[in-house]
């Protein structure tokens, strides 16, 4: 359960930079 | 200020402290005043984590930051959710097994007394400065804009987490930032919809944010690695994590917060709810002063955004100069708001040629723009040579005075405020556990009674409350005093952290080596400091945590090798 749970919380936090790095390209 | 404001800004802070000093009146010894009951579910943990990092300068500073410079710095916390991550695997199983007060504490049982003492006098150090510029820092910008004397702001601040600190300890602490975090929050967020409701009716969301971003200021994520360069990916995801890491896992002062948990399950829960949030939490306070950005290229800006500045330089023989920029600072806007006008025509005409010429004229003025301000500075300095004419802390909280609403305005303060309080509270409440736990009780006195020690606790509270308020006062008649708190903070993380990697994952070195190791480590670094101090070196300051904590481990494995070598 742990394991998943660390794998997640670092999954939504690559997600969330994907994000940022897409409003950087499409908005520069 | 209106009345309405005042009643709730104060009703907001002395309630949020009323109720913790209510719900801790039943705190009557040591254990309890130091770590709570150990009853917090992981979200009070979580908020608790976040009230203690989030100090007043980060409401009063960031929304400045980003209206100057974009986006760069929520970069910087690229690393967060990682370091919360080998934390809850690492770092507090060990706390949990051991029931530990404090980090320190455990570096005597896998070290020896003198490698603990070390670390917790380099926390003391540097912790004890810091809470003085906690203090400090927001109080001389609040004395500017609510125009009352420095003394009343800081002693407002310091005074009221003094006494609930005093009387409720780990527990009051934590109560109150749940509380506090929620007008945090709370605040925020009006304030970002309120800022997207002042633009001018025929300007949109998408058309501010198009405009932000086609002026630069959307520069989140830069993947480009330079050494030199303060906020990229790279430092942000290796510099940041070891930062972080450092941080949460062996500074007091959020240590003593996921302690209280419940569990060690809430605890991790807690420390990767605070991972996941933070950088969406920072995003949202740089994007307020992004949309602050943008409110001000239709409405037009103040030259100089510290208005007692600007008093002082318009009553002395340098106001005819002052006024002239002003002039010139009046008709750069009128030109750029027009240039923006007909850029946001090309954005929605789609048509990329007059986009690509619009874009470079409004760079040009924008340009000359800081150029005028940056000559508004030299005036100010050359009317009071005293003043401080950075004025990035005031752009956000000149803007809340004058635009937002009645009741807002009070809110927003509240918001700054109970930040400020905040962060005090969990300095004061670790200052004093790491004095009793790692000094007092361990090698000056121990074998005294739970009450002795739960009267020495508030004791130390207070001293290290007085202290803090102490360096807060004389802060004024320092140059530069904030940017030597937060360098101290720098030099001793990585040293720190290079001790506890190497109690958790060099099981061979004993204490010798590794009290050693952390002083030469230590002198490496102040050296490194220094190269970079008067420009030999060019390096970030973000990248000293990871190389103190790799010198520590290197020295740390060598030294060891040598006690082997010579028996």
């Amino acid at each position: 359960t742990w394991p998943r749970l660390y794998a997640l919380v670092l999954f939504c936090h690559a997600i969330i930079i994907a994000l940022f790095y897409l409003l950087t390209k499409m908005y520069s | 200020m209106h009345l309405l404001d005042w009643l709730i800004m104060l009703g907001t802070l002395l309630g949020i402290v009323a109720y913790g000093i209510w719900k801790t009146r039943n705190v009557n010894n040591v254990r309890s005043y130091l770590l709570g009951d150990k009853d917090l579910p992981w979200w009070t943990i979580g908020l608790s984590i976040m009230a203690t990092q989030a100090s007043a300068i980060t409401f009063l500073s960031t929304p400045g930051q980003a209206y100057e410079d974009g986006m760069r710095f929520a970069q910087f916390y690229f690393g967060m959710p990682i370091a919360m991550v080998i934390l809850a695997i690492f770092f507090l199983p060990i706390y949990y097994r051991l029931n530990v007060y404090t980090a320190y504490e455990y570096l005597e049982g896998r070290f020896d007394l003198k490698t603990r003492s070390l670390t917790a006098i380099f926390f003391l150090l540097q912790r004890g400065m810091a809470a003085g510029i906690t203090i400090y820092a927001p109080a001389i910008i609040l004395s500017s804009i609510l125009e009352i004397p420095l003394l009343f702001t800081n002693l407002f601040i310091g005074v009221i987490v003094i006494v609930y600190t005093m009387l409720g300890g780990t527990k009051a602490v934590s109560v109150t930032q749940k509380q506090q975090m929620i007008v945090i929050l709370t605040g925020m967020f009006a304030a970002a919809i309120i800022l997207v409701f002042k633009l001018p009716k025929d300007v949109g969301f998408g058309d501010a944010v198009a405009v932000a971003g086609k002026m630069g200021k959307l520069n989140v994520v830069d993947f480009e690695f330079n050494l030199n360069e303060r906020y990229n990916f790279w430092s942000g995801i290796l510099g940041g994590t070891f930062l972080f890491l450092s941080y949460f896992g062996t500074d007091q002062s959020q240590v003593q917060r996921y302690l209280s948990g419940k569990s060690l399950s809430e605890s991790r829960l807690g420390l990767l709810f605070n991972g996941l949030i933070k950088v969406p939490m920072q995003f949202l306070v740089l994007f307020v002063g992004i949309l602050v950005f943008v409110f001000y290229q239709f409405v037009q800006p103040p030259l100089h955004f510290n208005q007692a500045n600007v008093k002082v330089v318009e009553s002395s023989e340098y106001a005819a100069d002052y006024q002239a920029l002003e002039a010139q600072h009046s008709e750069i806007y009128q030109l750029k708001e027009t240039e923006i006008r007909n850029l946001i025509t090309a954005i929605n005409a789609e048509d990329e040629i007059a986009i690509t010429s619009h874009q470079s004229t409004i760079q040009g003025l924008l340009d000359q723009d800081i150029q005028v301000r940056k000559e508004a500075k030299e005036v100010i300095k050359q009317a009071n040579p005293d003043l401080e004419t950075q004025d990035d802390d005031y752009v956000f909280i000149s803007f809340v005075m004058k635009y937002l609403p009645i009741g807002m305005v009070g809110l927003i303060l509240a918001v700054i405020f109970s930040a400020a309080m905040s962060s005090t509270a969990s300095e004061l409440n670790a200052l004093a556990t790491t004095t009793i736990v790692d000094l007092y009780r361990r090698s000056i006195s121990p074998e005294q009674s739970d009450q002795h020690y739960l009267f020495m606790s508030k004791l130390m509270t207070v001293l290290w409350g007085i202290l803090a308020l102490s360096f807060a006062m004389v802060a004024p008649l320092a140059d530069n005093l904030i940017e030597f708190v937060n360098i101290i903070g720098s030099l001793f993380y990585g040293t720190i952290l290079g001790v506890f990697l190497v109690a958790f994952f060099m099981k061979q070195v004993n204490g010798r080596a590794v009290f050693w190791a952390a002083i030469c480590g230590e002198l490496m670094i102040v050296f490194i400091f220094w190269l970079t101090r008067f420009g030999y070196l060019d390096l970030a300051y973000l990248w000293l945590n990871l190389i103190g904590c790799i010198l520590v481990m290197l020295y740390a494995g060598f030294f060891n090798f040598l006690n082997k070598k010579l028996g």
